[in-house]
């Protein structure tokens, strides 16, 4: 029973994400607790079966190399076929590096795979290009949509119609080894910059100019993004202002950029400090990070011993400057959407309703380390596994979905450069604010997103 | 339709597109040189004659001559797929020349890795092909081992083994510097000043593509590093443009063998003869090896600074993992491809392209001039 009541949690946690989103379609109601439905192992028989033998693709980008891929491959694909002995899927495995580039060139050309898995906050991108998708997953055509948790299914929603299915939900949090940190005379895990920057230089290990153990290990040398986006929205900020403009000439841009400054100082004091080996599992597990910022993907497994001596904190804030900040967890909603150029659109609805159900999701998410986007499929290691338990509690408190990224290519590549170039000193700090400001107000417009 | 049907169909109506556009080609050619007033047989001569280099012909022209005039008018847009074009006129030129500084830096970078990456190709390159002209033991496993990069490639299975290589921390080729250094204190020395080259020399640059030398202040007044520090290969933009111009050195197997064989050309008798006149080994090589072999160093310059502009494959493998650095590995095909790929760009990424083009004329145009002062074609 105790799992149970986790389960109310991770629902209303997954639900407040959608009040963070830019509604584009009407919200569906909230539900506070998962309706008693049964599992879903098949889908019920469609009249949407080919005559002629047809070759589904399916762009895959959230996988686990042997392990994903084979049950889609050697489980899905077959038991699909079963139902539909016409058909015959064709999975194609990219990473997010080569996602943009694949998928624009799918639409360039006009072809390419009929389903497409995309990032959070893609929507806003590709939504004109996908299919409309309401004669096929809406409420009336299969009511199994209801299960979606609202949050998520706003995600996947452009200018009314359905474009895609959530398939996996992923928040991510602060994780510390509370052991190591005791090592270094640190008694929990930070909460604020401040805490988080004193904890990152006295847990940090060189040895001959080398990282043996780094502080705090986000992606990269601690220039993630996504991770300086979660801060700002902690420190109260937004990164649009009410007219459309980027923000980030507000000082909460400028505090979280300047706190990510400082702490990779503490755990490079230089920039010759040559970074962590090539990591061959979890850094939490193997000792080479004392914190991470991620998801449960680059943590241990959610049933290593180690989750006894882990501390997970939701996010860090600056209460003496901002009194107002509050951690956020942000929330990743990925998704399968079906292309627009898709000649197959009515058998490719009918796979997302396969893969979708309570069973297939729950399988998927559990080998991913990600939470199943369908309240049904909220069982089993959702309810079992400490970790688990943890973020979706965390995420209930704090969660925010990351979603409504407007040229989310471009932008990325702003902030990434920018940032960058101020974390290697090769400009100061209002010069870094000014030119993102600039360079994405600029793509803003072309884009024809701003007068 | 089955899938075979349709490829056989396909193959039928190229072949048959073949056909006409060959007899086509052939009549309007005969058509032409009647009215020039050609005799009968030579009217067939003519017929015949362009019938038979039709099939190359209209290749040529729909697969080389109207992409380049595709592009040519893309260039002259804004196209952004899956919007149509819009004539911008030379908006997209001016934009790339004057206002935009990302582009400026792939330039620059571009130009940083052919001045010196090529000359440290053709060095190494020269180096290696002078010892395995030596008649040593073993001499066929050495120029198998010293070609076999170039049969490798630069394909992505061997540029990932490069990128674990690379690793500051635990990788090969630092592994082994450190061996080296601990084992020969002169070795760490020059180690260090090494590193210090390198990374004064790209603040510098950084420095110049910025506005900024913030980066090289901190560099030049910290002074020689610390007697721990390896290169930063990936890890650091000061050290990028050195990792790419290792593996162009790394690959220098077919300047090699060019200067093989130029060397194995050089007449011996000119050895004996500067002998017997007291030349010594230097002096031989300065006097005599070089000049002889300015044709094959010619050659390779032409050819290795076309391949160094047009560089793409090292940069965007070494380069994916690293987002947050790769600004300043950039090369303008690279450019080229994030443009037109990543974003759509289609006018702009052809007028990328062009400008590209240019460079390489100019280059080679230069280098075709400056070729009479250097270079010795007689014996």
């Amino acid at each position: 029973m105790r799992g149970k009541s986790w389960i109310g949690w991770l629902i209303v946690g997954i639900l407040v994400l959608g009040a963070c989103q830019q509604p584009a379609a009407p919200s569906p109601t909230p539900t506070a607790a998962p309706p008693p439905a049964a599992p879903t192992a098949v889908p019920s028989p469609s009249p949407a079966a080919p005559a002629k033998p047809v070759t589904l693709k399916v762009l895959i980008v959230d996988y686990v190399k042997d392990k994903t891929d084979k049950w889609l491959e050697n489980e899905v694909a077959p038991a699909f076929k079963q139902k539909y002995p016409n058909v015959n899927v064709e999975f194609i495995y990219v990473n997010w590096g080569t996602l943009d580039e694949t998928i624009q060139g799918y639409f360039a050309a006009g072809e390419g795979a009929d389903i497409l898995n995309l990032g959070s906050e893609y929507i806003a991108e590709y939504g004109d290009r996908l299919a409309p998708l309401n004669r096929y997953l809406g409420p009336d055509a299969w009511p199994e949509i209801k299960q979606f948790i609202p949050a998520t299914l706003e995600t996947v929603t452009w200018k009314g119609e359905i474009r895609g299915l959530p398939w996996l939900v992923a928040p991510r949090a602060y994780m510390c080894r509370t052991d190591l940190l005791k090592e270094a005379g640190i008694e929990r895990a930070p909460r604020t910059f401040k805490e988080a920057i004193e904890q990152a230089r006295k847990t940090t290990i060189i040895e001959g100019n080398a990282l043996k153990r780094a502080g705090i290990v986000t992606t990269g040398k601690l220039d993630d993004w996504q991770e300086y986006i979660a801060l700002i929205w902690a420190l109260g900020g937004e990164i649009y202002k009410p007219n459309g403009e980027p923000a980030f000439d507000s000082p909460q841009a400028k505090a979280a950029l300047k706190f990510m400054y400082d702490r990779r100082r503490a755990v490079y004091p230089d920039e010759t400090v040559a970074d962590l080996p090539p990591a061959t599992g979890s850094r939490l597990a193997d000792g080479t990070a004392v914190c991470i910022w991620g998801n449960l993907w680059g943590a241990p497994d959610v049933k290593d011993p180690i989750w006894e001596k882990i501390e997970f904190v939701p996010g860090l804030t600056d209460p003496e400057n901002f009194p107002n900040s509050k951690p956020v967890v942000q929330v990743f909603t990925d998704w399968l959407a079906v292309a627009g150029y898709s000649k197959n659109v009515e058998i490719a609805a009918e796979f997302l309703k396969f893969l979708g159900s309570a069973e297939n999701l729950n399988r998927y998410n559990r080998d991913f380390g990600s939470f199943p986007p369908r309240k049904d499929a909220q069982t089993g290691y959702v309810q079992e596994a400490k970790p688990m338990i943890t973020m979706a509690q965390l995420m209930a408190e704090y969660g925010r979905g990351f979603a409504d990224i407007r040229e989310t290519a471009k932008f990325r590549e702003i902030l990434q450069k920018q940032m960058s170039a101020y974390f290697t000193d090769q400009q100061d700090l209002d010069t870094t604010l000014k030119n993102i400001q600039e360079q994405y107000t600029q793509v803003l417009r072309e884009a024809g997103r701003l007068p | 339709m089955e899938p075979y049907r349709y490829t056989l169909l396909w193959a039928a109506g190229t072949v048959l597109f073949i056909f006409i556009s060959s007899v086509a080609l052939g009549a309007i050619a005969r058509g032409i040189a009647q009215r020039c007033g050609y005799s009968r047989n030579r009217l067939e001569d003519v017929f015949a004659g362009y019938a038979f280099a039709a099939p190359w012909i209209v290749g040529f022209v729909l697969f080389v001559v109207a992409p380049v005039l595709t592009s040519l008018y893309w260039s002259l847009t804004i196209y952004r797929l899956p919007n149509p074009p819009v004539f911008v006129g030379l908006a997209n030129y001016a934009k790339l020349l004057f206002r935009d500084p990302d582009f400026r830096a792939a330039l620059l970078n571009t130009l940083y890795i052919a001045v010196f990456g090529v000359p440290a190709q053709l060095v190494v390159a020269l180096a290696l092909a002078i010892l395995l002209n030596q008649r040593v033991r073993g001499e066929g496993f050495y120029r198998t081992a010293f070609y076999l990069p170039v049969l490798l490639g630069t394909n992505a299975a061997v540029l990932l083994s490069w990128v674990f290589m690379f690793n500051a921390n635990t990788g090969f080729l630092n592994q082994i510097l450190r061996l080296i250094a601990r084992a020969f204190p002169p070795f760490q020395e020059l180690l260090r000043l090494f590193i210090f080259i390198v990374e004064s020399t790209n603040a510098a640059f950084l420095g110049i593509q910025t506005g900024n030398f913030t980066l090289f202040q901190r560099v030049w007044q910290a002074g020689l590093p610390s007697p721990e520090r390896v290169p930063l290969w990936l890890e650091n933009p000061l050290w990028l443009k050195a990792a790419i111009i290792l593996l162009l050195v790394w690959s220098c197997g077919n300047m090699m063998l060019i200067y093989l064989a130029a060397l194995n050309s050089v007449p011996p008798e000119f050895y004996e003869a500067a002998q017997v006149d007291g030349a010594g080994p230097w002096q031989r090589f300065r006097y005599i090896t070089l000049p002889l072999i300015s044709p094959a160093t010619f050659y390779n310059l032409v050819v290795g600074l076309i391949a160094v502009l047009q560089l793409f494959e090292q940069p965007y493998v070494l380069l994916r993992d690293r987002p947050t650095l790769a600004q300043s590995g950039y090369t303008v095909v690279y450019y080229l491809w994030r443009a037109t790929f990543r974003f759509n760009e289609i006018g702009y990424g052809a007028a990328i392209s062009w400008i590209l083009t240019l460079l390489i004329l100019i280059v080679t145009l230069v280098q075709f001039r400056l070729e009479r002062r250097w270079v010795h074609y007689d014996l």
